[in-house]
């Protein structure tokens, strides 16, 4: 896993947060994990294909979520109802989008999935033997863990 | 004021779209994927289409495509977060005006259609 298709989800994901729900952001510090993904209390799964391929997570608690989502709404959302899921899908859509933008400014064009919610904190997810950098989004409403896990398409780990 | 087709299979982004265009006086018109933006458009003919593109049965781009052959006039504009060179090329040799890239400001939503419809 190359640090450098880590970056463009990093600026990505400061640069959505700012601008959509005002965020002021801390980053944590950058782990490397190998093995299953785990889910945490709610996860955003979004597939890549192309050049480079893997997959990106947003783990947060619902809390956190629902946070989001009410700051994205301009009101504050009591449950967190399929309406909020669809929110924070959005928000994992739009992040993972702009990261592609700067992967094919980079040299990796690549294909993103439609947004997977995954509602169940442990969920055993694998993610056949490619490495993931994870990095902890500290903010108002919560962290944000995004993990990133990506390798060159015929890059053999 | 326009008659306006939001085309997204996110309820979050169709209604959160659909506020900003209501608040602007338009009317307002929603389609959850490409075939439903087909059937919508046909019944409705709406002045403009907003497109999202990846979307589950039919995707944007082959519903702009679909769309310009009813209506070789339809002025379609993307509203995506996949703004990748080629994905706005593909938009564009199908038929949409414009690309607008997710997370949208409401001031380029409302300048492109006034670009597209005055």
């Amino acid at each position: 896993m190359k640090v450098e298709f880590m970056n463009p989800f990093i600026s990505s994901a400061i640069s959505v947060l700012e601008s959509e729900v005002s965020a002021t952001i801390k980053k944590g510090r950058l782990t490397l994990e190998t093995g299953d993904f785990l889910s945490q209390e709610v996860t955003v799964l979004i597939g890549v294909t192309g050049k480079v391929e893997g997959h990106v997570f947003y783990g947060m608690k619902e809390k956190t979520a629902k946070k989001i989502v009410s700051a994205m709404m301009g009101e504050e959302l009591l449950v967190f109802d399929e309406f909020a899921q669809s929110g924070i899908s959005e928000l994992g859509n739009v992040i993972t989008g702009k990261a592609g933008i700067g992967l094919e400014a980079a040299g990796f064009p690549c294909n993103l999935s439609p947004p997977t919610l995954i509602l169940r904190e442990g969920t055993n997810i694998s993610t056949l033997n490619i490495s993931r950098i994870l990095v902890p989004l500290l903010t108002q409403y919560g962290e944000i863990i995004v993990h990133v896990g990506l390798r060159e398409a015929d890059e053999d780990e | 004021m326009a008659k306006i087709l939001i085309v997204d299979d996110a309820a979050f982004m169709r209604m959160r779209c659909s506020k900003l265009l209501k608040e602007n006086g338009h009317d307002v018109i929603e389609a959850e994927n490409g075939l439903m933006a087909i059937e919508k458009y046909k019944a409705e003919k709406p002045d403009m289409v907003f497109m999202d593109v990846t979307m589950p049965e039919m995707d944007g781009i082959t519903a702009v495509s679909e769309i310009r052959k009813l209506d070789s006039n339809a002025k379609i504009a993307m509203l995506s977060a996949m703004g990748q060179q080629s994905m706005v090329m593909d938009a564009i040799k199908a038929g949409a005006r414009d690309f607008v890239v997710k997370p949208f400001q409401p001031e380029k939503v409302l300048s492109t259609i006034k670009k597209l419809i005055g």
